[in-house]
């Protein structure tokens, strides 16, 4: 059995294995991790492997959670149906966005900018959605429904697994999709987009496969977000912030890396935890403190590891180039 | 046979004594001598400064209960403005031992923390959170101390046709101008929805929005002042009330009044610095502090140990209805005797409170946990300090209407 092989069994043992050993608020604070990961995986695809900076991933997160929660408040539509449907509207935003900039030549910060404007967009748009709650927000009911699993109806430790499985199979999928024909191809359109024209590479279709891929992912992130809130308020869920908080994971880990967003969610959330804990025990009044420790940490990364933590964490470890 | 009977004995007597060591420190909790309470509000991130001025009532509590006779021991968490945060920290806050939580400002981060409560049985006070749905929901461990958007929108509007006859004041045309943020455009649609049937005495010419980030609101006063309406209604924050009195000073357009129907942004401590004399004459119809009840002078006064670089006065909105929620649950703890969820839950449930800060009858419940009695004043800034000047029983001054001259002011 290879290195690689071998550490990610163990991580996935201990992983499945560590609700025993944890209260609700570890739980639920793993919960958050995966998210993380899972979101930051979805980010990274576009991101890390074909070089589309998107600094308004919120759209897709917000729209699979509003497009969920309405089918099932209104129609009674299980979420594990639902999800479908919002992965479809995702992948068709997407799709719009993708039409729009890569006919018009967007490119870089251009494009970032326009991925901003779109979620923008969905978040004024949903502020007067009455159908959808506008402004005031949107609630699923909590009565009587708890321990449906098949409306993803539980607590923080039907979702640690439910979160879990989903940062596998990003993980997983992220595998599959680099070492594929068209994960080369990515590659290769991040690095030189001319040059992957010049040898054939459609370039369109390969950043646009890449946003498709990406929004499906953070369509099923939007599920699982308001299903384990209950409720889902436009202002906060399209806001530029939460954007900000799913790239931060693999900006950490590592950009382009598989690897990165786990390990960045890893680090992130739960040292944040700690920073609150210290700082409670040790009596300061210190709000926002973990606000600031998000910045400083990110400040450090790009001075010291600019290419993230997994990257060096990878070579110690003894994990060759091209793996996890 | 003597044998089999005294390890009997022996091994009932081992059981007992393990079923006491693993039972004690339930009951230890369930006879706790002090209410622990941790009080979760956004003292950074985007509401820190409501969160803030929450705080520093929480701060004033301990004092103004133990005078009344309760024991409470608090636990302040920062919420950052951020749900994700919200709820961990209701769940670390539960594992350490927390009896009842008190927030938390926004409906967002109030809802966070419910789905912890409910499924951990641990009762929930909201201090201020206005979405409806909050007690539609079907939670069972909260209840909420606070009007809801609606309800502020109502009753901001009946106040507005009381102080118009009390100060014969007419009011024939009206605008509407307000943020579009998500407080903002909620406040609009439930105005859309109100005012047709609140039978006011004017018709709203015009409702303007605006965004509270603009570098001013020139555009916006200038659409105010070819309508020269008598009443302007504003929904707005601090930081964009002030930039829309500068443009009615500069572009000199004097309504007869400017009315909040229930917002914050008049009487932030930030508005007052930043418009000094300018700042007096607006009118916000909200819940308040009743200064004239023994528990607001007792918080009042509390406030001024525990805060003196802050005015009570700027701060009674918010530090009142978070001492009203440590009240409550606290008031529940010394009736229930207990710090077990579901019998705490009960008695937070048939709170029945008459002396209390804020404006309005007795503390009570409904069966959905709402608080419909609180009552709502008109509230005015005088000499840059606000104060109640209706209802009469309740004003500690006169209302000055209408609108003073920009110029001249003092």
């Amino acid at each position: 059995m290879r290195r690689e092989h071998f550490l990610l069994g163990l991580l996935a043992a201990v992983l499945l294995a560590l609700p025993l050993a944890l209260d609700r608020y570890q739980t639920s604070v793993l919960v958050l991790v995966f998210l993380a990961a899972y979101m930051g995986q979805a980010w990274n695809v576009m991101m890390g492997f074909a070089g589309l900076l998107s600094l308004g991933h919120a759209l897709y997160l917000g729209l699979g959670a509003y497009v969920s929660a309405a089918l099932f408040v209104h129609f009674g539509l299980s979420p594990l149906l639902g999800l479908f449907v919002a992965v479809l509207i995702c992948v068709g935003v997407a799709m719009a966005i993708g039409a729009l900039s890569f006919q018009f030549r967007i490119e870089g910060v251009y494009f970032a900018l326009l991925t901003i404007a779109f979620a923008e967009v969905a978040r004024i748009g949903f502020d007067h959605l009455k159908w959808t709650g506008g402004a005031g927000g949107f609630f699923l009911s909590v009565a009587g429904s708890q321990g449906q699993w098949w409306n993803l109806r539980g607590g923080p430790l039907f979702f640690y697994y439910v979160s879990l499985a989903m940062a596998a199979a990003a993980f997983a999928l992220c595998v599959a999709l680099r070492r594929s024909k068209l994960g080369y191809q990515w590659l290769a359109v991040r690095e030189d987009a001319e040059a992957a024209r010049a040898v054939g590479i459609d370039v369109t279709r390969a950043r646009m496969s890449a946003v498709v891929v990406s929004a499906a992912m953070s369509a099923l992130g939007g599920v699982a977000h308001v299903f384990y809130y209950n409720n889902v308020f436009s202002a906060q869920i399209f806001d530029m912030s939460r954007s900000i908080d799913i790239m931060l994971a693999p900006i950490i880990g590592g950009i382009g890396t598989l690897f990165g967003p786990i390990l960045g969610a890893f680090i992130l959330i739960p040292l944040g935890e700690a920073l609150i804990h210290a700082t409670q025990a040790l009596g300061i009044n210190a709000p926002g403190a973990k606000a600031v420790f998000f910045g400083l940490a990110l400040m450090i990364i790009i001075f010291l590891a600019p290419s993230g933590i997994w990257p060096s964490l990878r070579k110690r470890l003894g994990i060759g180039e091209g793996k996890p | 046979m003597s044998q089999i009977s005294r390890f009997a004995f022996d091994r009932r007597s081992l059981l007992g004594a393990a079923a006491s060591l693993l039972a004690a420190p339930a009951l230890v909790r369930a006879q706790a001598k002090a209410l622990k309470i941790a009080v979760l509000l956004p003292r950074s991130g985007l509401y820190a400064q409501a969160g803030q001025s929450c705080h520093r009532g929480a701060l004033a509590a301990p004092k103004v209960l133990a005078d009344l006779g309760y024991a409470v021991e608090l636990v302040h968490v920062d919420v950052e403005s951020n749900a994700d945060t919200a709820r961990t920290a209701a769940e670390k806050a539960i594992n350490e031992g927390a009896n009842c939580i008190v927030g938390a400002f926004d409906s967002g981060l109030t809802l966070a923390i419910a789905q912890v409560c409910e499924q951990r049985q641990v009762p929930l006070v909201i201090n201020i959170a206005a979405a409806p749905q909050i007690t539609e929901q079907g939670y069972k461990y909260l209840v909420r101390n606070f009007q809801t958007g609606g309800q502020l929108v109502t009753n901001g509007l009946r106040l507005i046709k009381e102080i118009s006859a009390a100060t014969k004041v007419d009011f024939k045309s009206a605008v509407f101008v307000h943020a579009n943020d998500t407080f903002g455009t909620a406040q609009r649609g439930a105005m859309d929805a109100i005012f047709p049937k609140a039978d006011m005495p004017f018709q709203i010419a015009e409702s303007i929005s605006y965004d509270p980030r603009a570098q001013d609101l020139s555009a916006e006063v200038t659409k105010m002042r070819g309508i020269n309406p008598d009443l302007v209604m504003v929904v707005t924050r601090a930081g964009d009330a002030i930039k829309l009195v500068r443009d009615m000073v500069r572009q000199r357009f004097e309504p007869k009044a400017i009315i909040s129907p229930g917002s914050p942004g008049l009487y932030d401590e930030e508005f007052y610095q930043a418009l000094g004399p300018l700042a007096d004459g607006m009118i916000f119809n909200l819940p308040w502090a009743n200064p004239k009840s023994p528990v607001t002078q007792a918080l009042e006064a509390s406030f001024k140990v525990a805060n003196p670089n802050n005015r009570f006065a700027v701060d009674s909105f918010n530090a009142g209805f978070t001492l009203e929620a440590l009240m409550i649950a606290a008031d529940a703890f010394k009736r229930a005797g207990t710090t077990n969820g579901p019998t705490l839950m009960e008695a937070v449930r048939a709170t029945k409170i008459d002396q209390h800060v804020m404006i309005g009858g007795p503390i009570a419940f409904d069966a959905k946990g709402q608080n419909t009695a609180i009552g709502t004043a008109v509230v005015q800034n005088q000499k840059q300090t606000p104060v109640v000047v209706y209802p009469a029983d309740v004003a500690a001054g006169a209302p000055a209407l209408p609108l003073a001259s920009w110029q001249g002011r003092k």
